[in-house]
């Protein structure tokens, strides 16, 4: 039986409080909608979280070692997944990312998530392949790769990144040096830099000073030149390539004033929201950008605008602070842990969680992309809610049993 | 390897350090926007749901005399586009089709008239009802769309009261940018001529501020509470000194002739008893947008409707100033009342030139009141070389010839009143001699008056010489309830003895009543009517026709001055419509006098 008195309940007190607080978000941005369905968020992500709380005590009265053992069987069975969600799913907006079980939406994509740190933590922790060896690169990578080609299908752009983000970091937990991470990403550095030539050139005198200092070998030192020529010839040919809505995103990411009504009008209308709730905010039900629908997908993506707007900065950085104390207990939740499986399941929730919470948060302020990445434990959303919860019971869980093997 | 590797200890370090650099990250955003940038989002999010709506305010009413609705506002509606509303492919193509316009041109206007992205853009002004009842019922499939109903001027077409009435229309944006008009906006109406354009600020009254609160998609939420709405102050209404029966019966009577202007004064006050410029235009055409083939039209009709004639038409007085000549020769001592000259035998030589008298019969010898009767030329000539160029334009000059009379409505002419120092710019010095003196006593050569002076002229005649400046406004009554009157203001005396007026009276009664007068249609045995006919030679065509009335004559209480132009003489012209209109006055005071009798003796 489970020794209560042992559980982080810092860290639990913390989530919970972060969950409570997006159900009155949920409710101040809705409590003005036109229909009775819209006003009624806040009872279903009452109800989700109930059901989160519920899977987060079965999470935490089962033992490491389940994970471990039946990673890649449940890894398979996502991807089976993710291929019969293309085939089945409900679609909305031309994309079909759900299996629609009456009023509940189940996203493989989110299971995902979960199931990849699974897999990618027990293939680290027990490898013998050295750290930087290239069949190791090779086969995470390639693991990481299939649910990602099959998430861009649906297509999800900002959800496959977290699959990546999910690789680096136990690339990086597994012993990388963040140096030698770095010389793997430059391409994608290339990818960006690219958009204009000038800036292309001094990202490349960078990188060849970068080289020369780090020193790795010839063949991999041509092997990063030759990618990051590669990509950086190749981008705008992708650039072609995108849609007309990619495109725009990115355009308007630099630029929201280009397309005022479109995808930069949900930017400037939540850094309005934002800014004018000023350091007390205007309360709760107060704000203006949120009651009159000014703030697009004001439960879901957008809803820190309207805790900045409500709440002002007392309350944002309130949330950030809960956030902040949540990450730095994981973190040193993983650092304790014996088990390296363990240790790599805490990495890689604190990965998905601190990404989606930047990104996120990023985009309501004005400098990150638009990307439909929602905010862990306030947007309204309940699988996400489920899985976030699931990754603090694995955390808490790891946290209780550091010591096993 | 080992350099690959980083230590348990170290990976711990750098995840701690970019969990701190994320942190950081946003609380600088959050510090930017919600601190350092916090009231310019302030700003943002209010005028994002609050729309400023200017409340026009109802523009003044114009009465006659006696309180007949001259100038009245009728409902309008017109069609607005907010921009930050606007559904792309769907709000203009449907509006389109309703008000029948292409996307293009509604897109243009609503570039052109753009103040905020937030507020509503005029489109098109003056839709009918039925559409508006189309945009209200399906505003669904409208959405961005906005119309407001506003008063628009309506102007009687039939009394031809343009010429000084004016019309409003849209301030330009030349005119916003030129005058501090602080007051005005872009779509404002403003007076652009006559007195819309005079009494412009007491009849547009203050633009109000309503604040209403919308929402994203553009729903009116209602009245937003945190600013309290400004009430719009009704424009002033005003009272006219036009009498309208006898407006009526001017634009009758001129209407089976091509131009002219018709000018009624009231001696006593310089109230302007009727005033219209033939032919007439409908001002109610400039409240809304004009369209282009219609103002061509307008504009280069060759009778020039435009042109406001009482007040902007230049014509040689002919023989009206006769009037003037025998008074400066009575004021000046070369003449008195029995003075004659050398006989008139249909002309006279002067230099190398015969001068020819209207009557080629001759009018023999003559005093001056016979020589206004018959409206000798010879007689004239001979005074007006006595008098040389100067002394005549000195006379012209006092008698209020050559500047502007001062009547409240804007854009007077002042005319032309020639003498010594503009001949000798005009021909060079010493290259003109005398003869222009004779061309000047009798109305003719280069002096250009308006009807409007020259009626001024003959209420100084009949007023003992005593000139009011004319005006129009008799009573301005305020939204506040507060009534002022106009009193008359003197402008000037003529500068003739009592005297001279006297016979100068004499002669117009001998116009009409003397055996040779030329104006004997007008006599009748109902009141006294004195007058001066007038046929002025111009270079343009066919003589124009004056006449200049003045009734009842003993107590002069209506001088009426009408020119008809290119119609020929005077007398058979221009006297017998002086003479309908001085009959309706003539007919209403009796009436009047009429009733007051009856109820006098009702009390008794």
């Amino acid at each position: 039986m489970l020794d209560y008195r042992q559980l982080d309940w810092k860290l639990i007190t913390a989530t919970l409080a972060l969950s409570l607080i997006g159900i009155i978000l949920i409710m101040s941005a809705q409590y003005y909608a036109d229909t009775d369905y819209q006003q009624h968020y806040y009872q279903r992500q009452i109800i989700w979280l109930l059901f989160a709380l519920v899977v987060f005590t079965v999470v935490i009265h089962l033992p490491m070692r389940i994970f471990d053992v039946s990673a890649y069987l449940l890894f398979f069975i996502t991807l089976v997944l993710l291929v019969l969600v293309l085939i089945l799913g409900s679609s909305r907006g031309g994309a079909s990312r759900w299996f629609s079980f009456g009023p509940i939406n189940l996203a493989p994509s989110d299971i995902a998530k979960l199931t990849l740190v699974f897999a990618l933590s027990r293939f680290f922790a027990y490898t013998k392949l050295p750290v930087i060896s290239k069949r190791r690169l090779a086969l995470s990578g390639l693991m990481t790769l299939i649910p990602v080609m099959l998430i861009i299908k649906q297509p999800d752009l900002g959800t496959s990144l977290v699959f990546f983000v999910i690789l680096f970091a136990l690339w990086f937990w597994s012993g990388m040096s963040p140096w030698y991470l770095l010389l793997i990403l430059s391409p994608l550095i290339s990818l960006v830099t690219a958009s204009h030539w000038l800036s292309w050139a001094v990202y490349f005198v960078v990188l060849l000073s970068f080289l020369a200092f780090l020193k790795p070998g010839m063949l991999n030192s041509t092997v990063v030149v030759i990618f990051n020529l590669a990509f950086g010839i190749i981008t705008p040919f992708i650039w072609n390539r995108m849609a007309e809505y990619q495109r725009l995103r990115i355009k308007t990411f630099f630029d929201p004033s280009l397309d005022p009504r479109g995808a930069g009008y949900q930017i400037i209308q939540s850094k309005i929201a934002i800014g004018s709730g000023g350091i007390l905010g205007k309360g709760p039900l107060g704000g203006s950008q949120t009651r009159l629908e000014f703030l697009p997908e004001r439960h879901t993506d957008f809803i820190f605008s309207v805790l900045g707007e409500e709440f002002g900065l007392w309350g944002s950085l309130l949330v950030l602070l809960l956030f902040t104390f949540i990450f730095y207990r994981a973190i040193r939740i993983a650092a304790r842990c014996r088990s390296r499986f363990a240790s790599g399941v805490v990495m890689g929730a604190v990965a998905i969680l601190l990404f989606q919470f930047l990104i996120n948060i990023g985009m309501t302020l004005g400098f990150m992309p638009v990307t439909g990445l929602a905010l862990p434990f306030l947007s309204y959303g309940g699988t996400a809610l489920v899985l976030s919860w699931t990754l603090i019971g694995l955390i808490i869980s790891a946290d209780y049993r550091w010591q096993e093997y | 390897m080992e350099r690959y590797k980083i230590s348990l200890a170290g990976r711990e370090k750098i995840s701690l350090v970019v969990v701190a650099i994320v942190i950081l990250l946003l609380v600088v955003g959050l510090v930017k926007l919600q601190l350092i940038d916090h009231s310019e989002f302030l700003e943002k999010s209010e005028s994002n749901r609050i729309r400023v709506v200017p409340i026009t305010p109802r523009r003044g009413v114009v009465y006659d005399r006696e309180g007949k609705v001259l100038i009245d506002n009728r409902p309008s509606y017109t069609v607005s586009v907010v921009p930050a509303e606007e559904v792309k492919g769907k709000t203009l193509p449907n509006l389109g089709q309703v008000i029948s316009l292409d996307t293009l041109e509604i897109r243009k206007r609503i570039k052109k008239n753009m103040v905020s992205r937030y507020q509503p853009a005029p489109v098109k002004k003056d839709i009918p009802f039925d559409v508006v009842a189309i945009l209200e019922e399906q505003n669904r499939i409208f959405p961005g769309i906005s119309y407001q109903m506003e008063r628009v001027r309506q102007y009687p077409v039939e009394l031809g009261c343009e010429a000084f009435s004016g019309y409003v229309g849209e301030v330009s944006e030349e005119q916003l940018g030129k005058n501090k008009m602080y007051n005005y906006r872009l779509g404002s109406m403003i007076g652009k001529e006559g007195l819309e354009k005079y009494y412009d600020n007491l009849l547009r009254g203050n633009e109000g501020t309503a604040y209403i609160e919308v929402s994203a998609s553009g729903q009116i939420l209602g009245p937003y509470e945190g600013r309290k709405k400004i009430e719009a102050v009704p424009g002033s209404d005003l009272t006219l000194t036009i009498d309208l029966d006898l407006q009526r019966t001017g634009v009758e009577a001129i209407d089976t002739f091509c131009c002219g202007a018709i000018v009624a004064l009231d001696p006593r006050s310089g109230e302007v008893l009727a005033m219209l410029s033939y032919p007439n235009y409908d001002a109610n055409i400039f409240s809304s947008v004009i369209p282009e083939s219609l103002w061509l039209e307008i504009s280069s009709d060759s009778t020039h409707p435009l042109l406001n004639r009482p007040l902007n038409g230049l014509y040689p007085p002919g023989s009206t100033t006769k009037l003037l000549t025998v008074g400066a020769g009575l004021e000046e001592g070369l003449i008195n009342e029995n003075t004659t000259f050398k006989p008139c035998l249909g002309g006279m030589q002067f230099g190398n030139r015969f001068f020819r008298c209207w009557y080629a019969g001759g009018h023999g010898r003559l005093t001056a009141v016979h020589a206004i009767e018959q409206s000798c030329d010879v007689y004239m000539y001979q005074l007006g070389l006595k008098l040389g160029v100067d002394v005549m334009s000195r006379y012209f000059d006092l008698c209020g010839f050559g500047r502007t009379t001062g009547i409240d409505l804007p854009n007077e002419y002042a005319g032309l009143n020639p003498n010594s120092e503009y001949y000798d710019k005009r021909y060079g010095v010493n290259k003109w001699t005398q003869a222009l003196a004779l061309n000047n006593a009798i109305g003719q050569g280069e002096i250009l008056v308006t009807p409007l002076q020259l009626a001024q002229f003959y209420c100084g005649l009949a007023n003992g010489g005593v000139v009011y400046r004319p005006h129009i406004v008799k009573k301005i009554s305020k939204s506040s309830g507060e009534q002022i009157s106009v009193s008359p203001v003197m402008s000037f005396k003529l500068p003739f003895s009592e005297r001279t007026l006297e016979l100068l009276k004499e002669g117009l009664r001998l116009v009409v009543e003397g055996e040779r007068g030329t104006a004997r249609g007008l006599h009748n045995k109902y009141y006294a009517v004195g007058g001066k006919t007038g046929t002025a030679q111009n270079p343009h065509g066919e003589d124009h026709s004056w006449f200049v009335g003045v009734a009842p004559l003993d107590n002069p209480e209506i001088v009426v001055c009408a020119i008809v132009e290119n119609a020929g003489h005077g007398s058979e012209v221009a006297a017998p419509l002086v003479g309908k209109v001085i009959r309706t006055y003539m007919d209403k005071k009796t009436r009047r006098e009429n009733l007051a009798r009856v109820a006098d003796g009702g009390d008794r």
